[in-house]
């Protein structure tokens, strides 16, 4: 029986995928499943679900409602659209700044002494350390009223004697979006680094032989070739900035309703497990659907994989 | 960088960082208790037990709020009764019912507020005191007990009360509100903390109009949506975990928070006041409830006598003054801690006037209108 496992690679395969396919039916397919039932439910008055089948969930995330507030058959309100339209907006803004960002300092680091880049590398990984949440409330310290940036602003403008007005940074969309960029840069700094660092640098060398100049040399060679790690770092990057919620809410005073708090409000404090599911599955779908169109126009980016 | 090499570097990092965490649990490993007067790691002498319970559990799990039960407290419980205690905390009632009702929870306590009570009753959570157990239930002032959340306290006895309110930086302003229509003053336009309290601002803002905290008429509702999505962009941030910290670093001027969070506001800055608004402040009460499966009832009855005791509960004062309703607690204080007691009464915010009481309004559970205040929630910060 050994002997014959021994020998069989794709039995062995399959033994060694078993704990991952088990984990994975467990804690994605079955959730996934219940959230898919569950959104086709109804409310009890206390919140509980009761499992029939209808599509108000859907209906009302669509904007159409029967429920009027001027004796109308039907009427429509864009809330919802509204919310979702904002979460996408605000991960393509930040997905476009984090590569606008990401990418001359992974190239710094790729072209850099091999003996460098792995002190600059270690220095992008540091700040992972530590906890996600203490990052964000580190940049509440730096951008309040009275917080680090505006004292030493404050310090030169006295300096030089100009009248200073402290800066409104922190509760704003701005520091929603440097929080943003600042959680997510690591994870496009390192695919990218990944693919530059493959390319064959007797490719610059065959370019120049052939009367290329530095910017068409990056825009016919280095560029095309390290398309998989931008690939790669926008799929990291795009889809947890969809749903996170945290950093708008830290930095930007819960002012703003992002896709990501609307679900979280159904499952406490609207207690509407249905609303809640229907919506996670529509955020889910629409993730999907970009990401679709995305890697297939840039291909899926091997480099999630090599990173 | 090969990619050996930085597979190696991640190694070293997760042995590093698990060799810290190695180091942080045994920093916290506890000592045997010693014979003799039972002392905590502050130096607090812990007072024996008045109403001893016979308890055969060795283990107490209790889900409380962040930051509101003194480790004094805790520790005396441990030392005393030789139970351990498990502590989990939450931050808002709906994580805890989320968390409870989702079954299989294995907690024995939680400190509902008033609203929530009646929904976990109805969804058999919680489970009937037995009061012959309690005798510790003499030590309440009766203002406090006999709620219309629970009637002849069947599920629940009272911890600590408060208020949800204005409070406002008076340096910083040139008129002080008075009452909740005042927000709507342009004047405070983008400096405003309000709590992320969707009953309690949409409460504000139903009583601002002359109607019920608790309205159900979706007419009322519709026109409480319009006037809050008025203030909405008046508001500079939304906080219920720390709304003090805005206050204290000057990012706002006023708002609404709850009783501590102006208390020690206006610890660290005297300027800052609280107002009890004249269409009347948001009462409330945080109560100790038993769940239905609770695993070890005697060790719950033990902690609730032990810890409302008088010499005990006393030290709320100290470490959470909030509106303390253990009369036990306050006499105890006036006689050995003269100045705690001092301040608590006469700081109006701990001590709340008996007009504001009277005057105040309590939120309740609205059932099937509970979307519906969602929905006002999510439209008008989403606009």
């Amino acid at each position: 029986m050994l002997q014959r496992l021994r020998e069989n690679k794709s039995t062995q395969g399959t033994l060694l995928a078993l704990p991952t396919t088990v984990w994975l039916f467990i804690l994605l397919i079955i959730p996934l499943f219940l959230t898919l039932v569950i959104s086709f439910g109804k409310r009890s008055p206390d919140g509980n679900v009761i499992y029939t089948f209808t599509l108000n969930n859907y209906i009302r995330l669509s904007g159409y409602t029967t429920d009027c507030p001027d004796g109308q058959a039907t009427c429509f309100d864009p809330l919802y659209l509204q919310i979702l339209g904002r979460s996408l907006s605000l991960a393509f803004n930040t997905t476009a700044l984090v590569i606008i960002m990401a990418y001359p300092l992974a190239y710094f680091i790729a072209r850099a002494h091999p003996k460098q880049r792995n002190m600059f590398l270690f220095m992008v990984l540091i700040p992972l350390w530590t906890n996600f949440v203490i990052r964000v409330y580190a940049w509440m310290m730096l951008l309040r009223k009275e917080g680090a940036i505006n004292i030493i602003i404050g310090w030169i403008a006295n300096f030089l004697h100009i009248p200073f007005q402290p800066f409104e940074m922190l509760y704003t969309p701005g520091a929603v979006l440097v929080g943003m960029v600042y959680e997510f840069l690591p994870f496009m700094i390192l695919p990218i680094f990944t693919s530059l660092e493959k390319i064959d640098t007797s490719l610059y060398e065959a370019a120049a032989d052939l009367g290329a100049n530095s910017i068409k040399t990056f825009l016919r060679v280095t560029l095309p070739l390290s398309m998989p790690g931008v690939v790669a770092g926008t799929i990291l990057v795009f889809i947890p900035v969809m749903g996170t919620f945290i950093v708008s809410d830290i930095l930007g005073g819960r002012q703003v309703i992002l896709v990501g708090n609307l679900i979280q409000r159904q499952f406490l404090d609207a207690r509407d497990p249905t609303f809640g599911s229907a919506a996670s599955l529509i955020l889910m779908i629409m993730t999907l659907i970009v990401t679709y169109f995305y890697t297939r126009k840039f291909g899926f980016g091997e480099e999630i994989v090599a990173a | 960088m090969s990619k050996s090499n930085l597979f190696k570097m991640l190694a070293l990092f997760v042995i590093a960082s698990m060799a810290l965490a190695a180091c942080g649990n045994g920093a916290q490993a506890t000592e045997p208790a010693a014979d003799g007067p039972k002392v905590t790691s502050t130096g607090f002498e812990c007072p024996a037990a008045e109403f001893p319970m016979e308890a055969t559990s060795t283990e107490l799990n209790i889900f409380v709020w962040t930051e509101y039960i003194p480790p004094d407290m805790i520790e005396c419980f441990e030392l005393v009764s030789g139970i351990k205690v498990n502590r989990d905390e939450y931050s808002s009632n709906e994580e805890m019912y989320a968390k409870v009702s989702a079954g299989g929870s294995n907690y024995d306590l939680v400190q509902p507020t008033d609203y929530i009570i009646a929904l976990m009753a109805r969804q058999s959570l919680l489970q009937e005191l037995d009061h012959a157990k309690l005798p510790v239930m003499a030590n309440f002032d009766p203002n406090y007990l006999d709620f219309e959340f629970d009637s002849g306290n069947k599920y629940t006895i009272p911890y600590q009360a408060g208020t949800d309110a204005i409070v406002v930086n008076t340096d910083a302003v040139e008129t002080v509100p008075a009452s909740w229509a005042d927000l709507w003053n342009p004047e405070y336009a983008g400096r405003m903390v309000f709590l992320d309290d969707s009953r309690a601002v949409i409460g504000a803002t139903l009583l601002t109009l002359g109607y019920d905290v608790n309205t159900t008429d979706p007419a009322q509702l519709e026109e409480a949506k319009n006037k809050l999505a008025e203030l909405v962009p008046n508001v500079k941030l939304f906080d219920s975990d720390s709304p003090k910290t805005a206050l204290i670093a000057g990012d706002v001027d006023l708002g609404i928070t709850w009783t501590a969070e102006a208390l020690i506001a206006q610890q660290e800055n005297p300027a800052i006041q609280y107002v009890y608004p004249t269409e009347g402040a948001i009462l409330w009460q945080d109560n100790w409830a038993m769940l239905t499966d609770a695993p070890h009832t005697d060790a719950a009855y033990a902690w609730l006598n032990y810890t409302m005791q008088g010499n005990i509960f006393w030290m709320m004062l100290r470490d959470f003054p909030y509106t303390n309703p253990n009369k036990a607690a306050l006499d105890f204080a006036k006689e050995n801690y003269a100045d705690l007691y001092d301040a608590y009464m006469a700081s109006p915010i701990t001590n709340t006037p008996a007009e504001a009481v009277q005057n105040g309004h309590r939120i309740s559970d609205v059932g099937d209108a509970t979307p519906l205040y969602d929905d006002i929630w999510v439209e008008v910060k989403g606009q």
